[in-house]
């Protein structure tokens, strides 16, 4: 049941920067290393003004001031080194501008994965670099093993709260120097391991909505990108059927909250046009789509990886692929077009996409192992 | 390795110093009682008193009011001075906020307020206060030196000038950061007020004193009681107390070496540093600094990253003013300057302690130099 990547003693050469929230997950994260005897530097990462930003008093459920002061008790308690580090600028150019934007542009985003790919990943390990350590952790539910061409990234071993879904943006030379000390045990696992090591964060409940949004996301997106204006909601065929407040207040798939009484079957948002500002509306069937395009690739197996690179293309493949984080995959044909696109075609089943969510290709055969991902098309 | 070169965020007390104020823990009557442990407390308080005067050259007929600490001395000074007059208060811009946030609040109630603008060397010119002080003008509040700089203002002459155009003009010197650096004279400087704070030279944080020359207004900020002269209700903090006149008693005695070694070693940092980090600058090189500060420029490099790369080599140096938080503000001292927000977010503060080693500044100045090559990669 141990991870397999962290080797018994640790490498004399390699100090750690564990991103610490001041959750439960990277508290414990921090601890399996510490007891491991890594040379670790427990860092929280300040990406948002909460009280800048927030007009309730109201606090989001991770990375507050309040977080810090438990992440900082778990340091203490652990004897490690911990900071504070500011990646405002970064995180709201990246994640913020650009989650904000989406929405407006009638797609869904998604902050976590930008997150992780130009905040975690990226400018972390930077920051961590210039102190001097080799490594970054996180608290992510995911696997980094060690193969024969390179590193695959695994979904974590508890299948509820596997998180390899936001980390397919990882490159193979990130994977090397990444750890993800909890990905090989189950959430009870580890708050057991917490209540055992008298973690304070032991108890702490689960941060599950998007970190920088204290109250709802449609007032987030209104407030910071301003008020789109309203619009119609439409059959498949041009009938209005209705008004809405504003296209960023939907998203594809969605049922609730349409406020359409009075139809027959329950009605989808299966289009949003942001040029008309008109939301299509239609019924389960009305979602289902043969084959839907995907773009701004990423391949972290290193075959597909050479292969998307070189082509010739069109290179064909089967996978699971996972359209949201709270998915378990369905098995399709994907078949990279060119460097940068491909196209999904549904097999047996089929699921709803959003365009503007990633798409993520797991191996077909177990669907444990990362091969790449990327941004679904309209 | 441990080597403190954040003096100026707090001096913290070497083991010697540690023991003296450990003694003063014995000292638990309280003050205002008639029995012995009550008078043992007053005697403590009073001797600390004396050891102050005798630190800050206070002769006898000026007080000394003990604080909490330099910012309740100061806010003491301003809103004396904002309740018992009536003409403008000037004070600099680069003044602690617990002076300027005082301020800031008087002059959104209507209050006249002026702030002198230093120069690039992060100096109050006498020039500078003169053109702000007019006939009426109530206070002039000005400090002795500058914590993220180092720069020393010529205080005694801004007091003189402001007085040659308001007489009665009150005059008060923040001097947190001089004491224990430089010699310091109340009688000497000539002013109405002198803060000190007992943590930036060796003593335990949540003690200061004001110093306030005989018949210059004040009145309590805190009421409730006839301690301190009436001028701060509550019972006396004396192990605090005491432990300051101790330490100010210890420093006193050893400041000439002191304040040579701060120098030799703060001076050694510069000349190695400069050579070692390419476009590396001291701010206000060319005023007149407190011995032991060193405030430097380092282009291409985030301070706080710097903070930190550098706390993990065992060295304690800081942004500027200390924060808490992990996202400084920019210094509004360096901003005050006239310095970009750009050049001020890689400017880091090292203040040397009195008992730096001679290899210190060697190894300070090697680790910095490492430090800043990461970064810069």
């Amino acid at each position: 049941m141990n991870s397999q990547q962290q080797p018994s003693t640790a490498e004399s050469s390699r100090s750690v920067v564990v991103a610490m929230s001041g959750g439960v997950d990277s508290s414990v994260a921090a601890y399996l290393l510490a007891k491991e005897g890594e040379r670790i530097v427990g860092v929280s990462m300040q990406v948002w003004d909460y009280k800048k930003n927030s007009s309730e008093n109201s606090r989001a459920t991770c990375c507050s001031p309040a977080d810090f002061c438990d992440a900082r008790r778990v340091a203490a308690a652990l004897d490690i080194p911990y900071y504070v580090v500011d990646f405002e600028a970064t995180f709201e150019k990246e994640v913020i501008e650009r989650f904000v934007a989406t929405y407006q542009q009638g797609l869904t985003p998604n902050p976590c994965i930008d997150c992780n790919s130009k905040v975690k990943f990226r400018e972390l390990r930077e920051r961590a670099a210039s102190f001097g350590c080799s490594h970054v952790a996180t608290g992510h539910y995911a696997r980094i093993e060690k193969g024969a061409d390179g590193f695959r990234l695994l979904r974590g071993r508890d299948s509820e709260k596997d998180q390899s879904y936001f980390l397919y943006t990882c490159r193979q030379d990130e994977l090397e120097r990444t750890l993800f000390p909890i990905g090989g045990y189950t959430k009870p696992e580890i708050r057991e391991i917490a209540r055992e090591a008298g973690l304070v964060t032991a108890e702490k409940p689960e941060s599950q909505d998007i970190c920088f949004v204290a109250g709802s996301v449609q007032d987030f997106v209104a407030k910071i990108g301003g008020t789109k204006s309203r619009g119609a909601f439409v059959t498949k065929d041009g009938t209005k059927v209705g008004e809405h407040d504003g296209i960023h207040r939907y998203t594809v798939g969605q049922r609730r909250g349409l406020s359409l009484g009075g139809q027959a079957e329950p009605l989808y948002v299966v289009d949003i046009d942001p040029l008309s500002d008109q939301v299509v509306v239609g019924t389960r069937d009305d979602l289902k789509r043969e084959s839907f395009a995907v773009s701004d690739l990423h391949w972290i197996s290193p075959k597909l990886l050479d292969a998307a690179t070189r082509g010739p293309f069109p290179v064909e493949f089967e996978a699971i692929v996972q359209v949201r984080s709270r998915h378990r995959g369905v098995k399709a044909k994907v078949s990279i077009e060119s460097a940068s696109r491909c196209v999904v075609s549904w097999q047996d089943d089929w699921a709803a996409v959003s365009p503007g969510q990633a798409a993520v290709f797991y191996d077909s055969e177990l669907n444990q192992e990362v091969l790449g991902g990327g941004r679904i098309l309209r | 390795m441990l080597i403190d070169c954040d003096a100026n965020a707090t001096y913290a007390p070497d083991e010697e110093l540690r023991g003296v104020i450990a003694g003063c823990l014995e000292l638990v009557g309280n003050p205002s009682s008639l029995h012995r442990a009550g008078q043992r407390a007053r005697a403590a308080i009073e001797q600390a008193r004396v050891e102050l005067r005798e630190f800050l050259s206070v002769s006898a007929q000026h007080s000394v009011v003990f604080t909490s600490g330099a910012s309740e001395a100061n806010n003491l000074v301003v809103a004396s001075a904002a309740a018992l007059t009536s003409g403008a208060l000037v004070s600099s811009a680069i003044e602690h906020p617990c002076v300027l946030e005082p301020l800031s609040r008087l002059k959104a109630g209507g209050r006249e307020v002026m702030l002198a603008k230093p120069n690039e060397e992060g100096e109050v010119s006498v020039q500078s206060i003169a053109e702000l002080v007019k006939p009426g003008c109530s206070l002039v509040s000005v400090m002795l030196a500058n914590n993220e700089t180092g720069a020393i203002n010529d205080v005694r002459s801004i007091a003189a000038t402001a007085r040659k155009i308001e007489p009665k003009v009150l005059i008060h010197a923040d001097a947190a950061q001089v004491a224990g650096k430089l010699a310091l004279s109340f009688d000497d400087l000539g002013v109405d007020f002198l803060t000190i704070s007992g943590h930036k030279f060796g003593a335990p944080a949540g003690v200061g004193a004001l110093v306030a020359r005989h018949g210059a207004p004040l009145q309590p900020l805190i009421l409730g009681g006839p301690q301190e002269g009436k001028l701060r209700g509550g019972t006396e903090n004396v192990f605090a107390i005491s432990a300051m006149g101790r330490v100010a008693a210890r420093v006193r005695a050893e400041l000439p070496a002191r304040i040579k070694r701060m120098r030799e070693a703060r001076d050694q940092f510069e000349a190695l540093v400069l050579e070692a980090i390419p476009g590396a600058q001291v701010n206000a090189a060319k005023a007149s600094r407190l011995p032991n500060t060193c405030s430097l420029f380092i282009p291409g490099v985030r301070a706080a990253d710097l903070v930190v790369a550098m706390d993990l080599e065992g060295i304690l140096v800081s942004t500027g003013a200390a924060c808490s938080s992990g996202k400084p503000e920019p210094s509004h001292v360096l901003q005050a300057m006239g310095q970009a927000e750009e050049r001020v977010r890689a400017t880091v503060r090292l203040s040397f302690r009195a008992d730096a080693k001679s290899d210190d500044a060697g190894l300070v100045a090697a680790a910095l130099g490492r430090a800043v090559e990461r970064a810069r990669k």
